[in-house]
């Protein structure tokens, strides 16, 4: 009874510590496949979500252009200093910026846009091909990079936006924007660094409207 | 104990003491800022965790070439069980592992192939060297057939607390490794397990004669160090919140390094957890020393390479001259 009084004791602590942290659930497979459904990240219901609650929204917070361009081509350094988003620790940086423009060309993947009277230059291009890159994701500096620990959901995040505005504003502008006429866009413009030529300025457009 | 007994005992701890006058000197407040100190900590936690492991193994005059892989097995065990569960189609049924059943579950894991290298060695008579060779591609097998090759990473913070949380702003991975030397130091000196592990070392005959059972005392080291190689895989996996079914590479040698840079004789029965901490330290502190010192990493191979050399030329030449 001595010996074993010891190791009664020692189950008795060990069950109470299980009891209070288990080790393990069991759960059915159906049940596991249900609550693993559920924690998959799904990045374009997230981009839906981020498009309609958040972007959209945020439209009116966009630098306007005839504030930003000037001074991009004024002081660049200071420019992104004041406007820009830099994400973590990248070279790279997306104004997101809003403006009026008179279309002065148009090709197969861009529409050029002078935005002052009278100019003839292209001062701003709306891609209308394929998007790649991430100026809609980083644009408007409303995500996080550091909320998504796995790299991957949070590039998933940038391919569904850019799908979105693929599908749901390109189309309309590709349509009607003809030479000669006035757009008005909101949109984002990313930047590889400070070396880059900004004459023209590519804004990837989340808002369209040709008048 | 005599004055150049004395001095041998602390020639790591001399060797430690000079390398650090050293680096604050030519790194300027670089080297003593509680930054980098910190670094250095959290750099060795793991090689302490596996060099303890190593230091009762060479103790008993063996050796473990497979710790390395055994952490990397350990690591993504226990983060596979953690993230995917274990499915029991047969029972309908599906086990969710608590990071404290992953936990338990990946330094039993270790403990295991551990085991394994303990009775293939006193079953079956084959050297360490062979016998921990073979468990290095075990091991490392199992680590890519349980993965599939693939890293199982985004564990979450709570799995991550071990590796890269802090408490009192400390590292928890060096609270972990200065626990488990604090008590492997008292395990090795104050339990007769531990005095056992000094007498087999010493003279394995003699052991016998003297009636210890030295397969017993053999299957426990291996064991231990298995173990403890599980806790090293569960750090690095919360630490890079990933566990790498490649982990681990080459990790046996600077365990090795540690363990003989802190005065542990290669033929086993001298040597000591303390002198194990020192070696840890000394490595860390030399790459980071030149890694702040700009020195090419090609170079700090070799540098690393010599240093090892030195640290046993040393203590065979005062061996011998003790004798």
């Amino acid at each position: 009874m001595r010996r074993t009084f010891p190791f009664i004791v020692l189950i008795v602590i060990a069950g109470g510590i299980l009891w209070f942290f288990p080790l393990f659930h069991v759960v059915s497979l159906k049940q596991a496949q249900d609550e693993k459904t559920a924690a998959t990240f799904n990045p374009a219901q997230f981009a839906e979500n981020f498009w309609t609650d958040k972007l959209l929204p945020s439209l009116a917070k966009a630098v306007p252009a005839e504030k930003l361009l000037p001074a991009i081509q004024h002081d660049p350094a200071n420019a992104k200093k004041q406007f820009a988003h830099t994400l973590g620790m990248s070279d790279s940086y997306t104004y997101f910026l809003s403006g009026t423009g008179r279309v002065i060309a148009v090709s197969d993947d861009e529409i050029s846009l002078a935005l002052t009277v009278g100019s003839t230059n292209d001062e701003v291009t709306l891609p209308t091909g394929l998007l790649f890159g991430n100026a809609v994701r980083d644009g408007t500096g409303l995500l996080d990079v550091n909320a998504y620990p796995n790299s991957q959901d949070f590039n998933n995040i940038a391919a569904e936006l850019n799908h979105l505005v693929e599908t749901r504003v390109l189309p309309g502008l590709k349509e009607h924007a003809k030479v000669g006429a006035t757009v008005r866009f909101a949109g984002c413009a990313e930047v590889d660094d400070e070396s880059t030529d900004l004459k023209p300025l590519h804004v990837v457009p989340i808002q369209a409207e040709v008048e | 104990m005599n004055r150049k007994e004395l001095f041998k005992r602390l020639q790591p701890l001399i060797a430690l003491i000079v390398m650090v006058v050293v680096l604050s000197i030519a790194t300027g407040s670089q080297f003593l800022a509680v930054s980098n100190l910190r670094t250095i900590l959290l750099q060795i936690s793991v090689n302490l965790c596996l060099s303890i492991g190593m230091t009762l193994v060479i103790l008993t005059g063996g050796i473990d070439l497979s710790v390395g892989a055994i952490l990397a097995f350990a690591g993504a065990f226990a983060a596979g069980l953690f993230k995917n569960g274990l499915a029991l189609s047969l029972f309908g049924v599906q086990v969710q592992f608590t990071v404290l059943g992953a936990v338990i579950a990946g330094i039993l894991a270790g403990a295991a192939l551990g085991l394994h290298n303990g009775l293939v060695i006193t079953r079956l008579r084959l050297p360490p060297f062979v016998a921990t060779l073979a468990m290095l591609c075990i091991a490392r097998c199992f680590a890519m057939l349980w993965t599939s090759g693939h890293p199982v990473s985004a564990l979450g913070t709570k799995f991550d607390f071990m590796g890269a949380g802090s408490f009192i702003s400390v590292p928890m991975a060096v609270w972990i490794s200065v626990t488990l030397a604090v008590l492997f130091q008292l395990f090795s000196k104050r339990t007769p397990l531990g005095r056992y592990i000094y007498a087999v070392g010493g003279s394995e005959k003699a052991a016998k004669f003297a009636g210890l059972n030295v397969n017993n005392v053999k299957l426990w080291v291996y064991t231990l160090a298995g173990a403890l190689a599980g806790v090293a895989g569960l750090i690095q996996t919360a630490r890079l919140d990933t566990a790498e079914p490649n982990a681990g590479l080459g990790y046996e040698l600077d365990s090795i390094a540690a363990v003989v840079i802190g005065g542990t004789s290669l033929s086993g029965g001298r040597g000591s957890i303390f002198g194990t901490v020192l070696g840890c330290l000394i490595i860390g502190v030399l790459n980071n020393g030149l890694v702040l010192l700009g020195v090419s990493p090609f170079w700090q191979l070799g540098i690393k390479g010599y240093v090892i050399i030195a640290a046993v030329a040393i203590d065979n030449m005062s061996s011998r001259k003790q004798e």
